[in-house]
């Protein structure tokens, strides 16, 4: 068993805690959009819990594992010697009274504005707040994964730092750069009017600032689901990494260029000109890089499994590949959803076909199908790898554990395959309940209706996860488990140059990259007429 | 493990020496951004400039953002088509906010005669004031004082009053009870939403998607609220309907950018007065 090991198993615990409730009201939302007859039928009802969704979905879950995950490779690559403790749970229990606020606020309804927001919208501060100390509390966790990093180098002079360790300090790099959008945004535009000291906002301000998160966030979910797939997978598959210079090359590529693109959200936005959008679009181009490399690297990795098992021909490894492995299968079903989920993004990043998909059901569709698909079943795989050795007890049943993944696959694929079509037959996104006796919208109820099963499918396999990780926490102790091991590279590099074994330059590079592509549609609001327009308070109570 | 598959005995790679791969990662980016903005920023004007009539400069200054549109595209409005004068910035919000009701309570003196003692009107065609926002009526005095919305007594007494006054008379009447209720957060339930069997409640929670028309809730709530727009849970019926005929038939229209007027133009008289009725009756009809 391994020391240290309360500190990520509680923040593990405490993202499938808040997971659950998410996946139950992700399904009823997707049942009271159907044809189908429900109870609380309430518009008011429905943004309420998609706020809730989102904000846990987007928010709280995954930061809470990448948390634990980051203090479970830290932990084992400094040898059980974890620095800044302390801190670690002073941000932990900073993001718990952040869910709780934020949380409250939500389910009295005075809160109902999704978790991005939308200015004008304003909502009670109490969700504001919330958010930040989420945020606030993920900011001890960088501070922590940077400690550690520079401590390793320190105890290990001349040394490549561990892949696993860089690529979790790229991601608490790139996750600090990441929340700066939607802090300040909430910070100096929201909370001021939410709390009553302004009445207007300017909204391109404030949807500027938060693009600067929209996007980049998605590759904070994302770098845990890769950090498995270089470090974890091979070592599952039986065989070895194709290369390990490829996946520092990855990490870099996504810290360098998941920040300076987010005008690609705002597109349909007047406030920007279409030169600086063209710009962020060839940037967002870029960040297709580091996936078409991993894609090549984790595809090759698995041949190398599956031949050293003694797999022959053009195909024939695939069989031998080990697919009662949770972390084999996980990753790749993984990569399976992430073809078609990361076409979607090409279509949505391409300035005149996102026209076509703007608004529509697509979008959502879209990032469910990334979210869903391609980032959390690794996640359960993870969870599944760090499980007995965190509680020294064996996992219950990887049988189990397969069928959970199968069925989490099929059920992501039945929600968002017929969600994009029916995206793309013009139903609109962020609409509570659809008028189905209106024959324009009654051709899409086939849809709906399917990816209602999708979502039972996902009910189902999440009750199956659940399942597996309390039996696995009530199992007999199993003694002396063997340590989390990462995997080595087939030809590990004799050499890293320093490029890849810091984040310095990268920072430095990624600043500049910023200041181009965001300086000035970020200063033209300072230099404009004011632009500002009246808070939509949820309540009336702000202006009584 | 096969031959080619031998892994060297030393899995600790060392670090190595930046040599000019930093230079390279520099070149590479600044290529990429040098294209991407000569692209967006002088190629794409000028393809734009070829097919259309503007020239290459408005081009360029469309990819900044600065959109050059010509300002006689805009038809000045004529005075009779100004919907409101009321602009609601900072300013303005503010000081309808700031009202003092004790000064207020004074002016209202003035307004007893027809909306009653304590703003509740008993004279059914006549609005109760008791309970209404105060930016709401902030917003009705000043369309009053402008002419933008009519009426010979309000418009009579709204000019003899200075915004100041305004605020302060609507700070009295939204501190009063007994008129209308303002309800924007209540619990979730069920039968507000186009599965509504009720026709009304239909009209009121959910509209009517194929006519365009949104929810009477989404705007005047229960469950929601939008700046200077009303409450209308327990006003007036007779008071409700015949503004809804005056929007429909154009007669008033201070409504900024006309979702009153349009809403009201796609009723029928029948769902008119149904509304009338069920927004007056209040809580127990519109749960």
């Amino acid at each position: 068993m391994e020391r240290n090991r309360l500190l990520p198993l509680a923040h593990l615990w405490a993202a499938f805690l808040f997971f659950l409730p998410a996946i139950c009201l992700g399904a009823w939302q997707m049942w009271i959009r159907s044809p189908l007859p429900t109870v609380l039928d309430d518009p008011n009802a429905y943004y309420a819990s998609v706020t809730a969704h989102g904000t846990l979905m987007a928010y709280v879950f995954p930061t809470l594992f990448a948390m634990g995950f980051g203090y479970a490779i830290a932990n084992s690559a400094r040898n059980g010697v974890l620095a800044g403790k302390t801190l670690a749970w002073i941000g932990f229990y900073t993001l718990l009274t952040g869910v709780a606020l934020a949380a409250s606020a939500i389910f009295s309804g005075r809160a109902s504005v999704l978790y991005t927001f939308y200015p004008t919208l304003i909502g009670s501060p109490f969700y504001y707040i919330g958010v930040a100390l989420v945020i606030i509390g993920s900011w001890f966790w960088i501070a922590v994964m940077l400690l550690n990093f520079h401590a390793w180098k320190r105890d290990n002079p001349g040394k490549a730092v561990p892949l696993s360790l860089f690529a979790i300090s790229a991601c608490a790099a790139l996750w600090f750069w990441t929340t700066l959008g939607a802090t300040s945004e909430v910070l100096f535009q929201i909370l001021p009017v939410s709390l009553g000291f302004r009445h207007t906002i300017d909204a391109g301000l404030a949807r500027t600032l938060f693009s600067l998160t929209l996007h980049a966030i998605v590759y904070f979910w994302l770098i845990p689901t890769y950090i498995a797939y270089y470090t974890l997978m091979p070592q599952a598959a039986g065989g070895r990494l194709y290369s390990d210079t490829m996946g520092r090359v990855a990490f870099i590529l996504f810290l360098v260029f998941s920040l300076p693109v987010g005008l690609h959200h705002l597109f349909m936005d007047p406030e920007h000109g279409s030169g600086f959008k063209f710009v962020q679009a060839v940037l967002t181009f870029m960040v297709v890089l580091p996936t078409l490399l991993t894609v090549y690297t984790i595809t090759s990795s698995l041949e190398i499994a599956g031949r050293l098992r003694g797999g022959r021909g053009l195909l024939g490894w695939i069989r031998k590949l080990p697919w009662h492995e949770p972390m084999v299968l996980a990753v790749a079903l993984s990569l399976m959803l992430l073809g078609p989920g990361g076409f979607g993004g090409i279509v949505n990043m391409s300035y005149s076909m996102n026209a076509m998909v703007h608004n529509t059901s697509w979008v959502t569709a879209h990032f469910h199908l990334i979210f869903g698909g391609a980032v959390v079943i690794v996640y359960f795989a993870i969870a599944y790898e760090l499980w007995p050795r965190l509680t020294g007890r064996p996992l219950a049943s990887k049988k189990t554990a397969c069928w959970q993944l199968w069925l989490w696959f099929w059920g992501i694929l039945i929600v968002t395959v017929p969600w994009h079509i029916a995206g793309l037959m013009g139903q609109p996104r962020r609409y509570a309940i659809l008028d189905y006796s209106d024959p324009e919208v009654a051709r899409t109820a086939p849809l709906v209706l399917l990816s209602v099963v999708g979502a039972l499918i996902i009910l189902l396999s999440v009750i199956l996860f659940f399942i597996v990780l309390v039996r696995s926490s009530l199992a007999e102790p199993a003694g002396e488990m063997p340590p989390v091991r990462y995997s080595l590279a087939v030809n590990p590099p004799r050499t890293v140059s320093p490029l890849l074994n810091g984040l310095g330059f990268w920072n430095v590079i990624l600043l500049v990259m910023l200041v181009i592509a965001y300086g000035y549609p970020l200063g033209q609001f300072f230099a404009m007429r004011n632009q500002s327009s009246p808070g939509y308070s949820l309540t009336r109570e702000l202006n009584k | 493990m096969t031959e080619e598959f031998r892994v060297p005995e030393s899995a600790d790679p060392q670090t190595g020496r930046i040599d000019n791969k930093a230079l390279v990662v520099v070149c590479v980016l600044s290529a990429v951004l040098f294209i991407a903005f000569a692209v967006g920023f002088l190629l794409l004007p000028a393809t734009h400039q070829k097919r259309g009539h503007t020239s290459l400069k408005d081009n360029i200054e469309h990819a900044l953002g600065h959109h050059v549109h010509a300002p006689q595209n805009f038809a000045a409005a004529t005075p009779e088509t100004i919907p409101t004068y009321v602009i609601w910035d900072e300013t303005t919000i503010h000081e309808a906010l700031h009202g003092d009701p004790a000064q207020g309570e004074i002016i209202a003196l003035n307004c007893t005669a027809c909306h009653g003692d304590n703003g509740v009107s008993s004279q059914k065609w006549i609005p109760s004031l008791a309970g209404v926002n105060r930016i709401v009526l902030y917003k009705q005095l000043a369309d009053f004082r402008s002419g933008t919305r009519l009426s010979g007594p309000m418009t009579a007494i709204a000019l003899s009053l200075t915004p100041q006054q305004s605020a302060d008379v609507a700070a009295y009447f939204s501190s009063l009870s007994g008129g209308i209720v303002s309800d924007p957060i209540h619990a979730p339930g069920s039968g507000r939403s186009l599965r509504a069997k009720d026709p009304t409640l239909r009209l009121i929670y959910a509209g009517d998607p194929r006519r365009g028309l949104a929810g009477c809730a989404s705007c005047h709530g229960p469950g929601a609220y939008r700046l200077g727009v009303p409450s209308l849970l327990g006003q007036n019926a007779d008071y409700i309907e015949q503004q809804l005929q005056s929007f429909a038939q154009g007669v008033r229209r201070n409504d900024m950018n006309m979702p009153m007027r349009t809403v009201a133009g796609m009723l029928t008289a029948d769902e008119m007065h149904a509304l009338a009725q069920y927004f007056s009756v209040g809580s127990p009809l519109v749960k």
